[in-house]
Formats: structure tokens, C-alpha cells, sequence
């Protein structure tokens, strides 16, 4: 065995991952549509639909879960993509809103 | 009002055709009439009090606002030249719509049910006799009931 041995390249690990955690979207912003008895069952599964572009099957659940718990966590998203998805379901007057996750 | 399911055709943009009658159509013209219901500060960008004077809460109000107009300014399109929704065909009426133009009606007649409901008080909507009719809350009640009715019928088309 050597005594010494030739230097090696050690990545800069440190340098490296640091940006990229800054740099990682803070997907800590959740969209949540609230119970209300008014909208239709048939029109907020439409909407979620058109407003994520889930399938039907996906839709359905989501709105069952507003309809039998009060409410369903839709999305977890950065701060302006969960901005964009509840100006979308307002524009449908579906009762949605952005909230930090704690 | 029915909606009349056509044969599929290789068009850029398909167009959903609904049987109407003239009585259906003046109640859904009176009830477009009423847009909008729903009050300014109706949309919250979020519960936390905190959001409530929040540069994303005016963010909102501003983009609701311009939907708005928008949605003010296709109706009064609608409103001018009716023919241009509404056509004859042998033997019956019709409601014939481009899938955006469904979108935006469904949009247009959920803003006045929400808000007739808001205005309403916000009934438990499910319970037996949810509102007892007044002279005051008539047109409320109505143009609620009517939106949903004309609501259901152009989501047949979507199914």
C-alpha cells in the first residue's frame, strides 16, 4: 500500500447541492376546496376537470371528499401555481383558497 | 331545455346543440340579465386573516374583475345579436353553443346561483324547505333555482 497516494478530486459536494436546495421550489402551498351546498356535484367535478385536467375518476374522488368531509386538499404547489389554480376555481365560484403548510 | 347528442364529427371545433323553447329562452336571456351577483368582495385568496389587505388578495380582486367584464361584455354580445346563439330548425328552437362559449355560460350562471344563494343568506340548501318565499327574497330564490336548471342542462353536454 502507498504512503502516498496522488491527490483526489473530491466533487465540491457542498457547492454543488447547496444552490440546488436554494434553487428547489418551495412546493409548500396548499389548494383547498371548501364544502358549500350550493354548487352542483356534477359542475365541481367538471371543474376540476378543466381547471387541472384530471380524469373524471380523479375529479369525482376529490369532489366527494369536499362533499363528505368539507373539504379536499387539491394541490400542493409553489406559491404561483397555487395563486394561478385558485384565481382559475374562483373564476367558477367554487369556494378555493391557497393556504401555507405548517 | 335538452341537450341533443350529435354524431361525432372531425370538426376543429364541435358545436353542442341544445333543443330550447321560446318560453326557456326568454327565461334564460332574463336570468343572463342578471350577471353579476356575486359581490366584489365575495373572492378570498385564502382564510388566513393575515391575507386579508395582502397584495394577492387585491391580485385576486383584480383578476376577478377583469373575468368580469369579460364575461359582461360576451353577454352583451349575446344580448345584441341573440341569433347568433338561438336558431330556428325544422320544427323546433335551438341553443347552439362552441365548447368555450358552454364554459363561459357555466360560469356566467354559477356566479348567479352562488350569488343568489349568498344573497339569500346562504341556506343549508339540502335541508327540507331550506327558504321560505318572500316578496324580498323571490327574485333571489328564482334566478337561483333557474341558474341550476340551466346549469344541469349544459353539463349534460359535458358528460
Amino acid at each position: 500500500m502507498p504512503e502516498t497516494s496522488a491527490p483526489i478530486a473530491v466533487p465540491d459536494t457542498e457547492k454543488e447541492q447547496k444552490p440546488k436546495s436554494k434553487d428547489r421550489p418551495d412546493r409548500g402551498y396548499l389548494v383547498i376546496c371548501w364544502n358549500d351546498p350550493v354548487n352542483l356535484m356534477d359542475y365541481v367535478t367538471h371543474v376540476f376537470q378543466v381547471v387541472f385536467g384530471w380524469p373524471k375518476a380523479r375529479a369525482e374522488k376529490h369532489m366527494l371528499q369536499v362533499h363528505q368531509t368539507g373539504k379536499s386538499l387539491l394541490v400542493r404547489e409553489t406559491f404561483e401555481k397555487a395563486e394561478h389554480y385558485v384565481h382559475q376555481l374562483q373564476g367558477y365560484s367554487l369556494h378555493a383558497t391557497m393556504e401555507r403548510e405548517e | 331545455m335538452k341537450f341533443l347528442p350529435g354524431p361525432k364529427k372531425e370538426l376543429a371545433e364541435p358545436l353542442l346543440i341544445f333543443r330550447i323553447n321560446t318560453r326557456e329562452e326568454a327565461l334564460l336571456l332574463a336570468t343572463l340579465r342578471l350577471y353579476p351577483v356575486l359581490a366584489d368582495h365575495h373572492h378570498r385568496i385564502s382564510r388566513d386573516p393575515k391575507t386579508a389587505d395582502s397584495a394577492e388578495q387585491r391580485l385576486l380582486e383584480e383578476s376577478m374583475a377583469q373575468q368580469r367584464a369579460e364575461h359582461r361584455r360576451k353577454l352583451d354580445e349575446l344580448f345584441r345579436a341573440p341569433q347568433r346563439f338561438f336558431k330556428d330548425a325544422p320544427g323546433e328552437r335551438r341553443l347552439v353553443l362552441t365548447g368555450a362559449q358552454l364554459e363561459w355560460l357555466l360560469q356566467v350562471l354559477n356566479d348567479i346561483k352562488v350569488g343568489s344563494w349568498v344573497q339569500l343568506g346562504c341556506p343549508e340548501l339540502e335541508k327540507a324547505d331550506p327558504v321560505k318565499l318572500t316578496r324580498v327574497n323571490a327574485r333571489s330564490l328564482q334566478a337561483m333555482h333557474l341558474s341550476a336548471q340551466f346549469q344541469s342542462v349544459l353539463l349534460e353536454a359535458v358528460k
